[in-house]
């Protein structure tokens, strides 16, 4: 058990707030890099990769407004939103595994805080009424109903190997088992949880993150009524949730480099460590993006049954295998 | 010897079948070796009856009663069929609807087929068993289709895929019991080899055989085994088979193949029975076989073909079966085989006589062949007694059979499953009955097709029902084969 | 070099992760190679336990399963595939996304299903036992659910690989005679259907088993 000290330390908090610092900052930075690197590949020069902050910024600075009829909910929501992917990640092991509160860091707290945001998300494209957010909103919670209990499975399917649902226990037990990250387990809940990250993240093939294209656009649909500070808002926790899913796939799978203790040079080297590996896994799969078309709508729900079957064979192998 | 030459006789003429050019004497001669096995078949009988069990080739074949009893059906009804197919194939080739070659694929196909049905039966082996009756499919497939209609390749899609997927189940349940067989509970672990799957070694861990994995791989039996027997709800294939194959081909599939499967549901139970006691065999079996009767009457009364109508009441003769084997006791096994014995003489006939009114008159819709007793009175009058005798009228065999298995099954506290078959039996009877009438009496059209049936298929026919009609009345020849072939699987 | 519980766990898991393939592919032309890589991973599962037991009636068997069920069943159902003029099943009875979860479903009953059969003799191979029921239950699952030909020909095989795979995993193999029988009937089965497939296009044109309906009570 890596991570079973109760007790809150003082590096500890530090720890907390560098990771949430990390993703709120490190988040942006991240769809500027993949969009770079699309832009690239394109043959363009493409924005430049802090182009997302520069956006928020300016965004915070714009009047608010709000649409006509709409209640408290669409103010609400984003700041639900940015909030809870925030305390996701400040208790998720993505610098250290030991952050405070780590012990709180269950897989269902980490999952049901993102699932939080979502709806939450959700029920802000309904408020304001109009047509596109409804449409935007039933679609999210479609894919999202199957892709939730993918999630749920596959980390599920790890925990069973390490005999805790811990995450940060989990990854520091990784750490110590080098030979778990090749087991058949951990490969079909990696497939599992990158298809579920990309669903949940709103990328191609699932959906395109740059469209406003009625008809295919899911995520776009449900923020269409927002605008200035609140949008900002908005596309700030995206970031944040994209930032913190990818962080936390790859530590899961590839966990080394991560503080194992919270002292001297092991935070700062765990900080350096991670912005690589994000880095090159958002790299991937931006490439992988440029490649591939989005699927039509009606076959996402298949790929997420695909998912979703993928964890349940991750559990099985684990089962079988134990 | 004797065992060997059983299997070798027919295979032997289907080999010969497949060298020489088709005519009509490759058909006898096809007939002849039928009636080899089935003279073999009677020696067989005497010999085991007298001397016990015999075995050959270093113990791959083993030959009980129960084996020579089965022998002696297949060899009946090959017989029958065999006879009706050179008519068959004459006719075909004649309304150049089956040019030679298919002649020749038609017999060669049958006579693998009798030998795979006659290596059912004389396998040691359970696995063997099963492998034999895997490869009747195979052989039929192409029977089932051999008008080559996309109505026939229809009924033989259907049958190969279902059949197999059933008897893949068969084997799961195979392996299950030889699992069993190699991890037995208490006394000495056995020699994991060849002999395993024998059905004497089976029987003799059966005591020691894991319960748990045994009802799991006795579920497997009766499903897989089941399809192949033709019980629902696993029967679907069958009334499209039987009513497009060619009729001889019927007669062989519905008057033996069924019981050839069914024969494996009793070697299995019989080890069922020894290591969970009678009542999970008797609760599976039970269960299919009252569903079987219920599926059987209720198709059987809005029924407008006549040898969908034969194929249906099959599924209720197999039912029949199901319900005396679940009894179990040594009487309703003797019942059982003897039904078995009747009912695949009558099928045949039934199935042989329709076969020459389809042949003759290009349909199998009743409403189309009205007055057939008047208009045929050979043919019609041979229908007539066939259709009494298979709903279980005396004297004919299906009544004696059918009457020792209600009071066998009465005797072991069965009472309200005979009640609920004869509730059935009242509404078959009523369905074949109203059925019958119509392709039997009435006025025919005035231009109606008179009598066209030769002396060579009608004599035949007779003379089978006079054995049915006598067996019903005098079962003594059979009385110590059946007795000797009961005692083998009854507890 | 990995050892043989790890072998033959990645070669069990190999055979119902294709058969989950199978599922969640709609193109025919794709069965292809997923049937040859199961029925590979079955030759090695057997080729596996041969060399743990040192069993050469084994050993011929997993040679023959390899030969059979990885190349020429293959190459059979590829020579139906390959005339066929529709190559996807556009409108499987049921969907994808709902087949994938009854998958799922069919996995944690192959569990229950399974559990005395491994309580009879537990090892590292009668634990992989629940792996080729979920492969029994997928293949029935496919052949009731889907309307091309070709795909019930693959359900079938799929029945047939995952019994093949039970087999070897609590028996390693039944006597041989008995293998070599049922080796021979499964390729003879996959043959029939091949002719019929023919027979049955060259009448009806393309060959969807709905126009199988002039049989019916």
């Amino acid at each position: 058990m890596g991570a079973a000290d109760t007790s809150i330390t003082a590096m500890g908090v530090v720890a907390s707030l560098l990771q949430v610092a990390a993703i709120v900052i490190g988040g942006p930075l991240l769809l500027g890099l993949m969009a770079k690197v699309r832009a690239r590949v394109e043959g363009r020069v493409g924005a430049p990769i802090h182009q997302p902050l520069l956006d928020l910024r300016k965004q915070m600075r714009k009047e608010r407004i709000h649409a006509e009829h709409s209640s408290a909910v669409l103010i609400v929501v984003p700041f639900v939103f940015v909030s809870t992917a925030a305390v996701a990640g400040a208790i998720a092991p993505l610098v250290t595994t030991r952050p405070a509160l780590a012990t709180s860091a269950d897989i269902l707290v980490i999952v049901y805080l993102l699932l939080a945001g979502s709806v939450a998300l959700a029920l802000a494209g309904l408020d304001a009424g109009t047509a596109f957010g409804g449409m935007g909103s039933s679609r999210a919670m479609t894919i999202g109903a199957l892709a939730e209990p993918a999630l749920l499975l596959a980390v599920v399917a790890m925990s069973i190997q390490s005999g805790t649902s811990n995450v940060p226990a989990i990854v520091a037990d990784t750490l110590n088992h080098p030979g778990w990250s090749a087991s058949p387990q951990r490969l079909l809940s990696l497939g599992a949880l990158i298809i579920v990250v990309v669903a949940e993240t709103g990328r191609i093939p699932v959906d395109n993150p740059s469209t406003h294209l009625e008809l295919t656009m899911i995520h776009e649909a449900m923020t269409l009524e927002y605008a200035g500070p609140e949008l900002g808002l908005v596309s700030l926790g995206e970031s944040m949730r994209l930032g913190l899913l990818l962080a936390l796939t790859v530590n899961l799978f590839i966990p080394w480099g991560v503080a194992e203790q919270t002292g001297g040079l092991a935070i700062p080297l765990g900080l350096a460590v991670l912005i690589a590996k994000v880095a090159m896994l958002g790299v991937l799969i931006s490439l992988f993006e440029v490649r591939s078309a989005k699927l039509r709508l009606f076959q996402v729900p298949e790929l997420l049954a695909g998912a979703f079957v993928l964890a349940m064979l991750a559990i099985v192998a684990g089962l079988v295998t134990t | 010897m004797l065992l060997v030459s059983i299997l070798v006789i027919p295979l032997a003429t289907g080999l010969i079948a497949l060298v020489v050019p088709w005519r009509p004497l490759v058909g006898w001669m096809a007939a002849v070796s039928d009636a080899i096995v089935l003279a073999l078949g009677i020696g067989l009988a005497i010999r085991t009856t007298s001397r016990g069990p015999m075995n050959a080739l270093h113990g791959t074949l083993r030959a009980d009663a129960l084996s020579a009893f089965m022998v002696l059906v297949i060899g009946t009804v090959a017989l029958a069929a065999a006879l009706q197919s050179v008519r068959y194939l004459r006719v075909e080739i004649a309304r150049g609807a089956c040019t030679p070659k298919r002649a020749t694929l038609y017999i060669v196909l049958v006579q693998a087929f009798v030998t795979c049905m006659l290596g059912a039966v004389l396998a040691a082996n359970l696995g063997v068993l099963w492998v034999a009756v895997e490869a009747t499919t195979i052989a039929t497939t192409f029977l089932v289709g051999h008008r080559g209609t996309s109505k026939a390749l229809e009924a033989s899609w259907k049958y190969v895929v279902l059949c197999s997927v059933g008897i893949a189940l068969a084997f799961l349940g195979t392996v299950l019991v030889y699992f069993a067989a190699i991890h037995p509970g208490g006394g000495p672990v056995v020699a994991h080899g060849v002999n395993t799957l024998d059905w004497t070694s089976l029987m003799s861990v059966a005591h020691r055989l894991n319960p748990d994995v045994l009802r799991l791989a006795m579920a497997l039996i009766v499903l897989g085994y089941g399809t192949k027997v033709g019980l629902a709800p696993m029967h679907s294939w069958l009334p499209d088979a039987h009513s497009q194959a060619p009729a001889p081909v019927s007669a062989l599939m519905s008057g033996v193949l069924l019981s050839v499967a069914f024969y494996a549901l009793l070697r299995f139970k019989a080890i069922a029975d020894a290591a969970l006691g009678p009542a999970f065999p008797r609760t599976l079996l039970v269960v299919v076989g009252i569903t079987s009767l219920v599926v059987a009457a209720s198709l059987l009364l809005g029924q407008r073909d006549y040898k969908r109508l034969l194929a249906y009441s099959s599924i209720e003769h197999m039912g029949l079966l199901a319900l005396g084997a679940a009894a179990g006791s040594a009487l309703a096994i003797a019942a059982v085989l003897l039904h078995v014995l009747g009912h695949g003489i009558t099928k045949a006939v039934l199935f042989l006589a329709s076969g020459e009114l389809h042949q003759s008159e290009g349909t199998s819709e009743i409403a189309k062949v009205p007055a057939l007793l008047s208009r045929r009175p050979a043919l019609g009058a041979i229908m007539a007694v066939g259709l009494v005798a298979l709903v279980g009228f005396p004297p004919f065999v299906l009544f004696a059979s059918e009457f020792s298995m209600f009071r066998a099954e009465v005797d072991v506290g069965m009472g309200w499953v005979v009640a609920v078959t004869f509730i059935c039996l009242v509404v078959i009877f009523a369905a074949i009955a109203s059925q019958g009438r119509r392709l039997l009496l009435g006025e025919p059209a005035v231009d109606a097709v008179q009598e066209t049936t030769p002396r060579s298929v009608t004599v035949p026919l007779v003379i089978a029902l006079a054995v049915c009609g006598l067996l019903g009345v005098i079962a003594w020849p059979l009385q110590s084969l059946l007795h000797a072939a009961a005692h083998v699987v009854a507890r | 070099m990995i050892g043989y519980a790890a072998a033959l766990r990645l070669a069990s898991g190999i055979v119902l992760l294709a058969a989950v393939a199978m599922l969640w592919r709609r193109d025919l032309r794709a069965a292809v190679p997923v049937l040859a890589v199961q029925g590979v991973a079955l030759g090695v599962v057997a080729g596996t336990l041969a060399l743990h037991q040192h069993d050469v009636g084994l050993g011929v068997t997993a040679f023959l399963v390899l030969i059979v069920k990885g190349f020429v069943v293959p190459l059979l159902v590829w020579r139906v595939v390959r005339r066929d003029p529709k190559i996807r099943e556009t409108a499987p009875l049921v969907n994808v996304t709902a087949s994938l979860v009854a998958a799922a479903v069919l996995i944690v009953l192959s569990f229950v299903v399974s559990a005395k059969i491994t309580a009879l003799s537990p090892s590292v191979a009668t634990r992989l036992v629940p792996l080729g029921v979920a492969t029994i239950l997928v293949g029935y699952f496919l052949l009731v659910s889907r309307r091309r030909a070709v795909s019930q020909i693959v359900g079938l095989l799929l029945i047939d690989n995952g019994i093949a795979l039970v087999t070897f995993l609590v028996t390693s193999g039944v006597p041989l005679i008995v293998e070599l029988g049922s080796a021979l009937d499964v390729l003879l089965v996959v043959v029939v259907l091949q002719v019929l497939v023919v027979n049955l296009r060259s009448r009806l044109g393309t060959f969807d088993l709905d126009q199988l309906k002039e049989l019916h009570d």
